[in-house]
């Protein structure tokens, strides 16, 4: 019962959170997975966990900001020749507690940079023939304080906006190529992440990353020319594709 | 306001436990409350072309009802699956039960194979929130499974199991509602037609109902219990619409789903042509907006289709209409009598 073509995909910050959510989904609809992340421990556990839907799960420890450890997923990568999916999900939150611009060091702003906004292009330029082979996706997460202006998420806020642009200008620059590029906030999770940017606070209010599983259901079933260029919210009322 | 505020005594006589036709009747011969500013009448549905006016506009649910109760089977057994949302043709939500009148949860867990319709399937996750359904990836052809081996999903209060075509609307269209989008089943050819003969327009949206029987406790999280299904609104309808405002007409849903879709495609710059997945619920703290009327069914208290009336009409407004239908013996349900809320 296996199609002929395996889809394959790449999260990156698979480990856990957001990218462990997104890792299982595929799993499940039965993508040959390669999963990376900083902590090797938390990620062979991830990847064990979803050996349960027997679809290939290769992982690779690592760093996205460290051009090494791109080489060797563009490597991996190329053991399957193509790639329908890149799911550029690891973030870097910067300093916690979140301190205001006027005070913030100046080596973590770039530092944030790098992981948001440089680390991600740097995939999609690396891993861009394969993603060419299959016709593929590239889906960049972002956030609602790319627009917000909230106070002490400066760093955060900009890098995510300055990725919305590269995001949207790459779906404009690769339409040609058939490679599909969307941005997606999923809205506020309870994730490690999360917990960093509100040290001590209480914040099970907010949703486990579970809940945005109906939409990676939906927005990865939409035609991808339909959807590219285009900026969705996983935990909003209503998903649109053109009318 | 939650819909459990909306509360009312139904003795269990007053379910429509048959169709019209099996009760010797017709599917137009349904009674029709009619709810006006100024007060409830009782009328037959096939009136309904004199209760309204030259220059109005009905629009209606073009999806038709699939045969989505589909024999289910897994490593502790058969079981029944309601087949509620296509994602994609190898992507569903379903919702496994123990029979037609158990509900689940069952025990799948991430990674399980079943069956569905004998369509081997791979069970991936819960719907978050809301563990009686699923998503399950298929390795075969579940719509065609569905016309081989599936029936209309059926509740308990019904007397007897009833065909599909029983379960589809004159407008059905486009196969996709897990449950009828009953408001449209008293329209027959012969009302549509004296409906365009007394100058009433029609215009169309899709919305694919998934199932609807959740139940209370579904929402773990507290949010709304409801789940994105399919809808479509077209720009000639969107036009329609807009047409009949200007000209003083009123524009009045058929059925719930109507509502829904209509509100799905509101945004901060009012209607437009739209097409997606929505989980938009309607209730009096997020009122209908573009609806000058409503053409429904009698619902269940504590229901979210209950929440919505009190969003189109006003609380007070349904207290009162659904008072006068239980003293005078209307029929619920999908085979039971027909309302028809004006606003103006």
């Amino acid at each position: 019962m296996r199609p002929l073509t395996v889809p394959t995909a790449l999260v990156t910050g698979a480990s856990r959170g957001l990218g462990a959510t997104i890792a299982r989904f595929l799993a499940g609809e039965g993508f040959e997975l390669f999963l990376t992340a900083r902590g090797g421990r938390a990620l062979e556990e991830t990847a064990d966990a979803l050996r349960v839907f027997g679809t290939e799960i290769h992982t690779s420890v690592g760093d996205v900001t460290d051009s090494r450890h791109r080489t060797v997923l563009r490597d991996l990568v190329s053991t399957a020749g193509r790639l329908d999916l890149l799911v550029n999900n690891a973030s870097e939150l910067g300093p916690s507690p979140l301190p205001p611009l006027v005070r913030h060091p100046l080596a973590e702003f770039e530092q944030v940079y790098r992981t948001n906004v440089v680390a991600p292009l740097a995939l999609v330029q690396e891993l861009l023939p394969f993603l060419e082979q299959a016709g593929g996706q590239i889906v960049n997460i972002s956030s609602d304080a790319a627009v917000g202006g909230y106070p002490g998420w400066g760093s955060y806020g900009a890098s995510k906006a300055a990725f919305d642009l590269v995001s949207l200008t790459l779906a404009h620059e690769l339409q040609d190529r058939g490679i599909s590029v969307v941005v997606v906030d999923p809205g506020d999770l309870r994730t490690t992440m999360h917990q960093a940017a509100f040290p001590g606070e209480d914040i099970s209010d907010r949703p486990l990353p579970e809940v945005t599983m109906p939409f990676w259901a939906w927005l990865l079933h939409q035609p991808r020319d339909a959807v590219s260029g285009r900026r969705f919210r996983a935990q909003s009322e209503r998903w649109e594709v053109p009318a | 306001m939650s819909a459990n505020s909306l509360e009312f005594h139904l003795p269990p006589a007053r379910a429509a436990i048959q169709t019209p036709e099996d009760r010797g009747s017709h599917r137009d011969a349904v009674r029709l409350l009619v709810s006006r500013p100024s007060g409830d009448s009782h009328h037959r549905f096939s009136e309904l072309p004199e209760l309204l006016r030259a220059g109005d506009l009905l629009v209606v649910n073009e999806s038709s009802t699939l045969p989505a109760s589909v024999p289910g089977r897994a490593d502790f057994g058969a079981f029944r699956v309601s087949i509620s949302t296509a994602y994609g043709p190898d992507l569903w939500l379903v919702e496994p039960r123990w029979d037609f009148d158990k509900p689940g949860p069952l025990p799948l867990a991430p990674g399980d194979r079943l069956t569905l319709a004998d369509v081997p399937a791979r069970y991936i996750s819960d719907y978050p929130g809301i563990p009686r359904l699923g998503f399950v990836h298929l390795a075969g052809d579940l719509r065609k499974a569905m016309q081989d081996l599936g029936s209309p999903i059926r509740y308990g209060y019904l007397s007897q199991g009833y065909p599909l075509d029983e379960y589809q609307t004159v407008f059905g269209r486009i196969p996709g509602s897990a449950e009828m989008p009953s408001a449209g089943r008293p329209f027959t050819p012969r009302v549509v037609r004296h409906l365009e003969l007394a100058g009433v327009a029609i215009a169309p949206i899709v919305l694919h109902t998934g199932v609807s029987s959740l139940e209370p406790g579904d929402a773990q999280d507290g949010s709304a219990p409801v789940f994105p299904e399919p809808f479509g609104v077209p720009a000639s309808t969107v036009e329609a619409i807009r047409r009949t405002r200007a000209q003083g007409g009123r524009v009045i849903a058929v059925g719930t789903s109507v509502v829904r879709a209509l509100e799905s495609a509101t945004d901060g710059c009012g209607l437009r042509a739209a097409r997606g997945f929505t989980r938009v619920y309607l209730n009096p703290k997020r009122p209908a907006r573009n609806l000058d009327g409503l053409v429904t069914g009698f619902h269940e208290g504590g229901s979210t289709h209950l929440a919505l009336l009190a969003a189109v009409a006003g609380e007070e407004r349904i207290r009162r209409a659904y008072q006068a239908a239980i003293e005078s013996g209307y029929l619920w349900h999908e085979f039971g009598d027909s309302h028809l809320i004006l606003l103006r």
